[in-house]
């Protein structure tokens, strides 16, 4: 809300720099936005204020209610501004009817106005000082009282109404076309202004197009009511919009100005568009009012909670001051909240009244006393710092991706989406970090850097019967370009997939986990560079190279290396306990055999491991061969076995035993000759 | 020959050969030096065969003077040769003297983000304080982003968060405070709980992203009082920034605080919103069964990426997404 700072004086004889009376609202919870100086010819020296009201404080959406807080900080006197009264000429012949949720309607028919008068220079001036449009007299005036006084008023053609006005709850699916001609399909939530024959208002949001105030007209009925903030929350959003009147009812608007609007705005409209004016009529369900509650604040536990010494009497006057009447029972204070505040309810929003007055900054300030507690130390940190210390830059992107993304990297069932997305490239949940680190990598090789390593720890989302979330954790890193950087002595080499498996390695390292390899399935993974990594069956997560297809879609010319694995079911591992180690030397030998292509390294290892002997320390595989002199399908391979004794230096005689069984098992068992 | 002759002969070869052995510089030419003097068919074994003319009783002398002379050269040769070895080893070092001025050879570098970097800087703070870090679900129900926190359905307080709503008829979580809900539940009283996380709002302009990072504290304890609440905060922005920071607090609202406000810190000559904060409501407390007569709490909020920028002085908020390993580098 803005407005000119000279209407204050409406209501309070305020003698302060608009700096000041900004920085007294800030610090009192009425947030200024930002003021203006402007030399105005009707208002003189002026300034706009923009206040940013937070939605607790609906009494504050005025002139009005900004000028009784300044009177309370500044101890001013409070007074309205005066209303010349004015003579009825007829007694009107509508009939009011109202209900719970629109208790109180005032109403005034005023006939044969002049529209083409203008508007009083100073309504004017005032307000475009808050950047409100000007209309035509009418409706100006109204939208001087809403923002003056905080009661929103509308003005209907008279000539346009059939009989009597009701306050109901619209019918279902019940029609209306508003002012702004947007045409709504109402519910029986939501309540209206209506006639004997149809809604001629959303009530309390906005009038409708066929009652409208034109041009044309000569008699209006005027209108100013209270409907309950439970009825009007919510009613325009659901529809898409909000307007001035909206904003007031929903957060509440003073259930005791409604007759003092319609006068103030009879005064004004008689000095600008003249006509004759009725009488007042009036309905109001007084049981149905909000009650005004009596609030208990026990004094001495505000104090312990705001850490203040707070005499009563102060506190007292403050209450007073803010229209609580309050009195003094013994320890406590007991206080009526007003009729325009919503926001008190209970003690602590009392105590919050008292720390406003007072000061927050003025409040002491104690430092809180540590306490002990036992470490913690989280995977993800662990995982990090490794990564960090291997050359990988952490990268953060969004948690949603587009469809394409989706259908290229993630699942195409089960997928949890964004119901009202940003934009289209944003509306599905994912279902894992690939995306990002491919996205983010394809964006750095625009920009030069041919070399990355990138890793991502986030949360992945997967829809179960669609209901039910399941947010998991997991780390995905990703691999392209050379090993190093090249520098004026080398050339480095291209990354391949065991650089990212020897970083998969030194990682699971730091936990109690055991993974094994297996076949992977992943559609975006190249079929023949590419694993599942599993624990006790399960899969973790994957490693392999983007499929060249994934490549080409995606424009890029260089392998990808990617893995991802989840965090939540890894075991960190518990303290390390001290080995001990041979002090003899250890005794090795290199064998190599001729194996069918399809023998794995993992075999042969553990064939090897279960033949070696009591004094088996470690096997190697130091070189591969396939191609020429082999024959096709067939590779060779050369280990180095070595083995270690506790106790004693090994002779041959204790491992040529060991050697033997190796080269049997490795016949047997994987058809692998040795080559001599 | 007389003994005098002999004497003068040895006087010349010892001047000659020591300066033969001064002026050479290499090992080959001090040998060819010491064999045409020491060597089998040097001068000084020709002159010692040359001793049977001498007469008897002179022989004696002579052999002695012959072998000082013999001990002189052999003692200049071997002087000669460590000079020489020393000085050729100088050499071989002068020679493999590199261009140190030429780049190292580096390894890429890594990062950590300057989010996670500013919320552990964060954390570790609170961790010191007694603080246990919880976490909790970023897709949510309405129940724990807003109606255990006391925001009603249609309550104008949900204007404030623009939220993203899901298929499974669930929400993004708007902020971090679920969490103190879902740990309240969990555990009973007292609480000492720091959330860092991701939220998400439906905002994306120069001064927001669609998601970002929050952290959000709770203490819920006998005596947790307003004036803790602003010394730790006081205590936690000077821990944060290294230095202390001119901070004020105003009254604002949220609606599972109250009384709730506002840490404004003095930054570049403005004051700089960059906290909310309030005495937890009772309303919220009750909720999940703490006894309000004898704990009270406070809780606070803040913007990870605000703080990052503030800290590192970083002026676009879309970098951190952007992701440019440009910018990581420099973290």
């Amino acid at each position: 809300m803005q407005f000119s700072k000279n209407w204050l004086k409406e209501f309070i004889d305020i003698d302060l720099s608009t700096q000041e009376i900004c920085h007294q609202l800030t610090m009192a919870g009425l947030e200024v936005d930002g003021y203006e100086d402007v030399k105005s010819k009707i208002t003189g020296n002026d300034s706009i204020i923009k206040l940013d009201i937070t939605p607790n404080r609906g009494d504050c959406f005025s002139v009005l209610g900004v000028a009784r807080e300044l009177a309370v900080i500044n101890n001013l006197k409070f007074s309205l501004p005066k209303i010349n009264k004015i003579s009825e000429s007829f007694t009107d012949d509508i009939n009011l009817k109202v209900c719970k949720d629109g208790p109180i309607y005032f109403g005034r028919t005023i006939k044969n106005i002049s529209l083409k008068s203008k508007t009083l220079p100073l309504i004017a001036e005032r307000l475009k000082l808050s950047d409100q449009k000007l209309i035509d007299p009418v409706v100006d005036i109204t939208n001087y009282i809403l923002l003056e006084l905080g009661q929103p008023l509308h003005a209907f053609d008279r000539q346009k109404l059939n009989g009597d006005i009701t306050v109901r709850l619209a019918k279902e699916k019940e029609k209306i076309i508003l002012l702004d001609d947007q045409e709504l399909e109402l519910d029986s939530s939501c309540l209206v202004i209506s006639d004997e024959k149809a809604a001629v208002a959303f009530a309390g949001i906005m009038g409708g197009k066929a009652s409208s105030v034109t041009d044309k007209t000569n008699s209006i009925f005027l209108e100013s009511a209270f409907f309950k903030p439970t009825i009007i929350r919510g009613k325009a959003r659901k529809f898409g919009f909000q307007t001035d009147a909206s904003i007031r009812f929903e957060r509440g608007v003073d259930y005791e100005i409604q007759e003092l609007a319609i006068n103030r705005a009879s005064s004004l409209l008689n000095s600008t568009v003249g006509g004759e004016f009725g009488n007042t009529i009036n309905k109001t369900i007084k049981t149905q009012l909000p009650k005004r509650k009596n609030i208990e604040i026990n004094l001495n536990r505000a104090n312990q909670i705001l850490g203040t010494a707070i005499p009563k009497k102060e506190a007292l006057r403050f209450f007073k001051g803010l229209g609580l009447s309050p009195q003094s029972q013994g320890e406590n204070i007991v206080a009526k909240s007003p009729s325009w505040r919503y926001d008190l309810e209970i003690e602590a929003d009392l105590i919050e009244e008292l720390a406003r007055l007072e000061g927050y900054d003025s409040l002491p300030q104690v430092s809180l006393k540590p306490v002990y507690k036992k470490g913690n130390l989280k995977p993800e940190s662990l995982i990090s710092n490794k990564l960090v210390s291997k050359g990988f830059n952490e990268i953060i992107t969004y948690s949603f991706i587009s469809e394409a993304d989706n259908e290229m990297f993630g699942q195409e069932q089960n997928t949890l989406r964004v119901d009202n997305p940003i934009s289209q490239n944003m509306s599905f949940m994912r279902t894992n970090l690939i995306s990002g680190l491919v996205n983010t990598c394809s964006y750095n090789l625009n920009h030069g850097q041919e070399n990355q390593r990138l890793f991502e720890i986030g949360n992945t989302f997967h829809l179960q019967n669609n209901k039910k979330v399941i947010e998991t954790k997991v780390v995905a890193g990703l691999m392209t370009g050379n090993l190093a950087l090249d520098n004026w002595n080398k050339k480095s080499d291209e990354v391949s997939f065991y650089d990212l498996k020897g970083v998969l390695t030194d990682l699971t390292s730091l936990f109690d986990t055991p993974f094994s390899l297996k076949e992977c399935t992943k559609e975006f993974l190249h079929p023949g560079i590419s694993a599942s990594i599993r624990y006790k069956n399960r899969e973790m997560g994957y490693i392999g190279t983007l499929h060249p297809s994934c490549l080409e879609n995606l424009g890029l010319k260089k392998n990808i290396f990617i893995f991802s694995l989840e965090i939540d079911s890894l075991e960190l591992k518990a303290n390390s306990k001290f080995k001990d180690f041979s002090k003899f030397p250890s005794t090795s030998r290199d064998l190599a055999f001729l194996f069918d292509r399809n023998v794995d390294a993992e075999s042969i290892q553990t064939t090897v491991m279960q033949s070696a002997g009591k004094f088996f320390k470690e096997i190697s595989i130091f070189d591969i061969y396939e191609g020429e002199g082999i024959g096709p399908n067939k590779k060779s391979v050369a280990l180095s076995v070595s083995w270690q004794a506790m106790k004693k230096t090994l002779l041959d005689s204790d491992i040529d035993g060991a050697v033997d069984k190796i080269i049997k098992s490795v016949k047997k068992d994987l058809n692998g000759e040795l080559r001599i | 020959m007389d003994l005098d002759s002999l004497k003068q002969i040895i006087l010349d070869i010892e001047s000659r050969a020591t300066s033969d052995f001064d002026s050479v510089n290499t090992k080959s030419d001090l040998d060819d030096a010491y064999r045409s003097f020491l060597g089998k068919k040097g001068e000084v074994n020709i002159l010692l065969k040359s001793l049977g003319s001498l007469p008897q009783e002179k022989r004696k002398e002579a052999g002695k003077i012959l072998n000082q002379l013999k001990s002189t050269l052999e003692s200049g040769y071997a002087q000669k040769t460590i000079s020489i070895s020393a000085q050729e080893k100088q050499d071989k070092l002068n020679q493999q003297k590199i261009d140190v001025t030429l780049d190292g050879f580096e390894d890429l570098k890594g990062s950590v983000h300057p989010v996670t970097q500013t919320i552990k800087d964060i954390c570790d703070f609170f961790e010191r304080m007694g603080f246990d870090i919880e976490s909790g679900p970023e897709a949510e129900i309405d129940y724990y982003n807003f109606e255990a926190l006391n925001v009603p359905a249609d309550h104008p307080a949900k204007d404030m968060h623009d939220t993203f709503y899901l298929n499974n008829k669930g929400l993004l979580r708007t902020h971090t405070s679920p969490v103190q809900i879902r740990t309240m539940e969990k555990a009973k009283a007292p609480h000492r709980i720091i959330c860092p996380g991701k939220v998400y709002r439906k905002d994306s302009d120069l001064t927001h992203t669609p998601m970002f990072h929050q952290i959000e504290g709770l203490v819920v304890e006998e005596g947790a009082s307003f004036s803790q609440l602003k010394g730790l905060l006081n205590d936690f922005l000077e821990d944060f920034f290294g230095e202390a920071v001119e901070l004020r607090f105003r009254p604002s609202y949220f609606p599972f605080t109250e009384p709730s406000a506002e840490a404004d810190i003095r930054w570049k000559k403005n004051w700089l919103e960059v906290l909310g904060c309030g005495m937890v409501h009772p309303n919220v407390l009750k909720g999940v069964g703490v006894d309000t007569k004898k704990y009270s709490g406070f809780a606070f909020g803040l913007g990870v990426e605000r703080m990052a920028m503030l800290k590192y002085d970083i002026p676009d908020l879309r970098a951190f997404f952007d992701n440019d390993i440009r910018f990581l580098n420099q973290f």
